[in-house]
């Protein structure tokens, strides 16, 4: 039963989130942390972390690891092919129609629409976790410091997570 | 043919670090100039087409791509190829962070990498709104949804349904 309900919850997370990765980060949340509450708001950032440390879509890289948590590696083979089926049906139908979808103005409107709703759940999602991984002034630092450094400095993701594992494993107090 | 679209996407996903974004210039780096499968175009339709349909982009593109080589089995073998790494590198993750969860150290690194983790949500978050288009007059329809989703636990389900309803009605105007 818990194999069935992960199966359909990943599919529904694949079949609703709009725009990449990061809008299946919200759609996550939503649906593993506070809908079923298969992990804590802290274990999320944690899959999070991991997710983007590993090769691959991270999207991809979620859904296996919440699946072997909960229920190994059985687990983790059907959360991934839950959240990359309705990718396989759907896409399959644009990718044989796209050039005819692409002129229709209904097509464009909900995809343009999309994209500003995929903006709105990624900043929800930014707030829920920011209340749990940022709250004193050694979380703020960091915080301020790793924003500059991939928004205005271009670092890349990859080495500015390991930049900042270093850094807590030497400075951090547990 | 196969074995070669599945090693193609193997490769692609074994050594991009970062999510679709990192994976989208080395994805049609190998699929247009090395091996030629389709044209520039065809490809930048097809990442549009990826970036409409729900899911993963980085597999939406790979069945655009594999489809085009060689139909449905080419659509398998290029999925196949670009969720494997994944998968296999991140059990061998989860199986090490079980173990070593605990551990003083392992506590300390995420001290900083939740953090960390927070801002590399928000930079992305800037980039996706600057290319969705957003402005003064239609920046209340994704703070709406922000707060619909974050202060009312409204499901995004419903929201995205509303959203497909509207924009339908919208252009049918």
């Amino acid at each position: 039963m818990m194999l069935l309900n992960m199966l359909f919850t990943f599919f529904k997370i694949g079949l609703f989130s709009f725009g990449g990765g990061y809008a299946i980060l919200a759609m996550i949340q939503q649906e593993v942390v506070i809908k079923n509450a298969w992990l804590t708001e802290a274990e999320f950032v944690q899959v999070v972390a991991i997710s983007q440390m590993t090769p691959g879509p991270i999207a991809i890289n979620a859904a296996t690891f919440i699946g072997y948590q909960k229920a190994g590696v059985i687990g983790s083979l059907l959360c991934t092919l839950g959240v990359i089926l309705p990718s396989l049906m759907i896409m399959l139908l644009i990718t044989v129609s796209y050039l005819k979808l692409k002129k229709l103005p209904w097509f464009q409107q909900i995809f343009k629409r999309l994209r500003l709703l995929s903006v709105g759940l990624i900043a929800a999602a930014l707030i829920m976790i920011m209340g749990n991984a940022v709250k004193d002034w050694y979380s703020v630092g960091i915080f301020a410091a790793s924003f500059l450094l991939t928004w205005r400095f271009k670092l890349n993701p990859f080495t500015m997570l390991i930049a900042a594992a270093i850094f807590g494993m030497l400075f951090g107090s547990v | 043919m196969l074995l070669k679209i599945f090693l193609t996407f193997l490769k692609i996903g074994a050594f991009t670090i970062g999510g679709a974004y990192a994976m989208i210039p080395l994805i049609k780096r190998e699929v247009c100039s090395r091996q030629g499968w389709i044209t520039e175009e065809e490809f930048l339709d097809g990442l549009a087409a990826a970036q409409s349909c729900p899911g993963p982009i980085a597999v939406n593109i790979s069945i655009y791509t594999g489809y085009h080589v060689r139909g449905k089995a080419g659509m398998f073998a290029a999925v196949l190829g670009t969720i494997l790494p994944s998968t296999i590198s991140i059990i061998l993750i989860a199986i090490l962070f079980r173990q070593y969860a605990d551990q003083a150290l392992v506590k300390r690194a995420f001290t900083a990498l939740n953090p960390a983790v927070v801002a590399l949500i928000a930079v992305p978050l800037i980039q996706m709104a600057k290319k969705s288009g957003l402005n003064l007059k239609n920046a209340w329809f994704p703070l709406a949804i922000a707060l619909c989703v974050g202060l009312l636990n409204i499901s995004p389900v419903y929201l995205i349904l509303v959203t497909i309803a509207y924009a339908v009605f919208e252009a049918r105007k």
